[in-house]
């Protein structure tokens, strides 16, 4: 992908004014999270959670089953909303604001923060519908503009070759792989400034991971990614930092390489040597 | 020995092949049973249409009365002597010696004015001669039913046109005939169409003036004015009004020009004038290929055409599009109901105790006694509502009710009120199917809720949703008793749909298969006659609820293509 298929056509305006929104900061870090707690009714399933993310970097969440780490992920655009009994104290924040604010709209807040899940979730829509929907919730938008930002997006997820002479075909009709690769666009398409990753390869084959391996690292030039992963070799692979976590417990967050291959606690070297977990 | 035999028999019950069977046996049965209902019905119905050969018949009688009877052999059936003695009150003298065993055919005599009644028992032992007249005539009459008998002359104006037996007066007939059918139409669309035209226009006229009498502000000079145009467009209407039907008077005047004789099988002469025809034909000397036009045509008429004779004759076109705009109407009604209903339920009611019950009391509300609608109906919608209506918008029309009397419009909601469980039930199954994860992956790209159901969530559950349409369907088609409280009549004067502004007339009573064959079957005069139209009524409105359910089966499974490979 040349670095002009990255840049957003037309509406340059659109993301500086979105930012606005939250308001911009200083820091060096997109998401600041401050003693976050989560609880599941009583169950407490995230304890004291501090986190600075980096801008612009992939940052990766590893841990066993369990440990909390696709929790946290939900926590940077509240889908822990949708779980009635969830309740969550401390702070977090996106570009400087926290996002747990009363007057923050969610809505406004997921389409700034995207999200891809561990199972390819496309629409049973047409493929360009797929890309067009979160485009659509905009507002009325003249068709060339549309047909443009698909394209883009398409292209931004390393779709576009396989799928432009067919974009008025069903979504469903794609192979695992694209299909992933189809809801990455579908988020990219709307221009977040931050993408989370929920396991995104672990329903696909090792090809179609490799390719998403690949798009992670042309896409982190625009984007602050967040990815949860089972795979330590691909947390190795595409991150920058890796954070592991344990019983609901941040217990390090370092540079990938210094995780690696010089952890500094115990409970990481047992886990990323598979003693356990 | 035993034990072992024992052992096998365990095993073969063990290896599930029994119950393989019996499966398959009920499952045999079932189709049987569906099949067997539908060709009794079919061929009891549709053979109706088909021209009978028209048999006459030497008898004589056991008190040496003899007669000649001519007419269709309607039925047949065997009688123990006992059984024939006490049915008929006839003594042993009646039967031959030793004879056990009565066989006795229905004969369709027609000619029911003359020679009454039209269909009669005769046991075939009394018959001494049967034969098969090539120049028998049947008559399909405007009323008294069929007529049989022999062409002896054809008259134009009184005088004599033809006469004989030969086939140049049955021509001369045939001719004449299509004549009477060109005028019949003629006077047909008079009727229906200018005629009735201008009577519901002077009817508009009639309740406007009444509306312009009763209200007290307009002031004297426009009420003039409005009042003397009203009066000129009445006297223009009534003028056209005269005009027409002197129009329709020298038609109908035209079509009694031609008359026919014909001498019956009793010896009789009877005159009968052409208006009094609708059809005639002469069964034994027709091809086959005349008789299947003759029955084609016969059954066009059935579909097509109103019911003459207290429903015992003609076609039963008001009653299929009664039931079909009903039930098109109910389901116009029901599913946006029913869908909102379902949305509510499980999307935004907070799942408890209490949205449990009221789920409970929608389910059960399927199981509420229809004829329970149909009191309902009629006390909320025809009298409450209705009345009210009628008060506010149609107070001219005032005491004859408007909307407060049955009709289309409340019979279709009394039926949306009784299906509405059925398609809440479904949609809300619809919509706990679909997976999380397409809703979260609409939520996670910044839409709504509202907009997640819309855009994504109704659409996938759509096949669910038609589900319970054809379903609410399929029960709303075959339903009679609640449609007699709120809007169904024995015959309708015309149809909820007609050329009239505003062209859809939802305060009209209609007419409807389920009612019509409960009324030619049994409220007929003539129950006889009647029961071949009950079987083909019958055959055509299952025949109508399954165009019905396949037109939305089709629907629904297009859209289910279009969803598959959604998986949770």
């Amino acid at each position: 992908m040349t670095s002009e298929s990255t840049t957003a056509p037309a509406n340059s305006g659109f993301q500086s004014e979105t930012a606005n929104h939250f308001g911009e900061t200083s820091t060096d870090a997109s998401l600041l999270v401050n003693d976050l707690c989560l609880f599941y009714g009583d169950q407490q399933a995230l304890k004291d959670i501090n986190l600075s993310i980096p801008r612009k970097e992939v940052t990766a969440f590893i841990g066993p089953s369990g440990c909390g780490k696709s929790t946290l992920l939900r926590c940077f655009n509240r889908m822990n909303d949708l779980i009635d009994t969830v309740t969550v104290t401390g702070t977090l924040l996106l570009e400087g604001q926290n996002i747990y604010a009363n007057d923050v709209d969610v809505a406004q807040l997921r389409r700034r923060v995207g999200m891809v899940f561990q199972r390819p979730n496309p629409f049973p829509k047409t493929i360009y519908e797929n890309v067009a929907y979160g485009l659509r919730l905009e507002g009325k938008i003249p068709r060339k503009e549309l047909d443009e930002r698909v394209e883009w997006a398409l292209k931004s997820a390393a779709l576009w070759d396989e799928v432009k002479d067919r974009l008025k075909e069903s979504a469903l009709g794609l192979s695992g792989g694209q299909q992933q690769r189809l809801v990455i666009a579908r988020a990219v398409a709307v221009q977040p400034s931050v993408l989370l990753l929920d396991e995104p390869a672990s329903a696909l084959d090792p090809i179609s991971t490799l390719k998403i391996e690949e798009l992670i690292h042309q896409l982190k030039s625009d984007y602050t990614i967040v990815i949860v992963t089972h795979n330590m070799q691909q947390a190795a692979r595409v991150s920058d930092f890796t954070a592991f976590m344990y019983l609901g417990e941040l217990v390090e967050f370092d540079k990938t390489d210094d995780v690696f291959t010089n952890p500094k606690k115990q409970q990481t070297e047992d886990y990323i040597t598979g003693r356990y977990g | 020995m035993v034990k072992k035999d024992g052992l096998k028999l365990n095993a073969w019950f063990a290896s599930g092949e029994p119950w393989v069977w019996m499966n398959a046996a009920a499952v045999g049965i079932s189709i049987a049973a569906v099949v067997g209902l539908l060709l009794l019905i079919a061929f009891r119905g549709f053979a109706h249409f088909w021209p009978t050969s028209v048999t006459r018949l030497d008898v004589e009688f056991s008190n040496g009365v003899s007669e000649v009877l001519l007419g269709e052999i309607a039925d047949q059936e065997s009688l123990s002597a006992n059984q024939y003695l006490e049915s008929t009150g006839q003594t042993a003298e009646a039967l031959e010696p030793e004879q056990a065993v009565v066989e006795r055919w229905l004969i369709k005599t027609g000619n029911r004015r003359v020679a009454p009644p039209d269909f009669r028992w005769v046991a075939t032992h009394y018959i001494k001669k049967i034969d098969y007249p090539e120049n028998a005539l049947v008559l399909e009459r405007m009323e008294w039913g069929n007529a049989y008998g022999f062409l002896e002359a054809v008259y134009q104006d009184g005088e004599l046109s033809s006469a004989g037996e030969g086939e140049d007066v049955w021509s001369d007939l045939a001719r004449r005939l299509e004549r009477s059918v060109g005028l019949r139409v003629e006077i047909h669309a008079l009727e229906s169409g200018e005629l009735n035209g201008i009577n519901y226009a002077l009817e508009r006229v009639r309740l406007e003036r009444r509306s312009l009498d009763r209200r007290e502000t307009v002031d004297d000079a426009t009420r003039e004015a409005r009042l003397s145009a009203l009066i000129e467009e009445e006297n223009t209407l009534l003028a056209a009004f005269q005009d027409a039907e002197s129009r329709l008077r020298s038609l109908e005047e035209s079509l009694a020009r031609d008359s026919i004789r014909i001498s019956t099988s009793s010896g009789q002469e009877l005159e009968i004038g052409l208006s009094e025809i609708l059809r005639a034909w002469r069964p034994n000397g027709m091809s086959t290929l005349q008789k299947v036009s003759h029955y084609l045509r016969s059954l066009w008429i059935f579909l097509s055409e109103p019911p003459r004779e207290a429903n015992t004759e003609g076609g039963i076109f008001p009653a299929i599009f009664g039931t079909l705009m009903m039930v098109m109407l109910m389901s116009v009604l029901v599913t946006p109901f029913g869908v909102i209903a379902a949305l509510y339920l499980r999307e935004y009611a907070k799942q408890g105790a209490f949205v449990r019950l009221i789920r409970i009391a929608v389910n059960n509300l399927a199981g509420v006694p229809s004829i329970v609608y149909g009191v309902f109906g009629l006390g909320f919608f025809v009298y409450f509502l209705g009345g009210n209506l009628d008060q506010l918008f149609f107070p001219d029309a005032l005491p004859a009710p408007t909307f407060g009397t049955p009709g289309m419009l409340w019979a279709s909601l009394t039926l949306a009120l009784l299906t509405v469980p059925v398609v809440v039930v479904s949609t809300e199954e619809g919509l706990t199917r679909i997976p999380r994860s397409i809703r979260e992956g609409s939520l996670a790209l910044g839409a709504t809720k509202a907009e997640t159901l819309f855009k994504v969530v109704l659409p996938m559950a759509s096949p669910s949703i038609l589900t319970g349409v054809i379903l609410a369907v399929a029960r709303a088609a075959g339903e009679v008793a609640p449609l007699m409280l709120v809007g169904v009549v024995k015959l309708a004067p015309s149809l909820p749909l007609d050329g009239n502004f505003p062209f859809v007339h939802l305060e009209r009573k209609f007419m409807h298969l389920g009612f019509h064959i409960y009324d030619v079957g049994f409220q007929s005069p003539n129950v006889e006659a009647a029961r071949p139209l009950v079987f083909a009524t019958a055959l055509l409105l299952v025949i109508l609820i399954i165009f019905l359910n396949l037109t939305a089966i089709m629907l629904r499974n297009r859209l289910e293509r279009r969803y598959r490979g959604v998986e949770a």
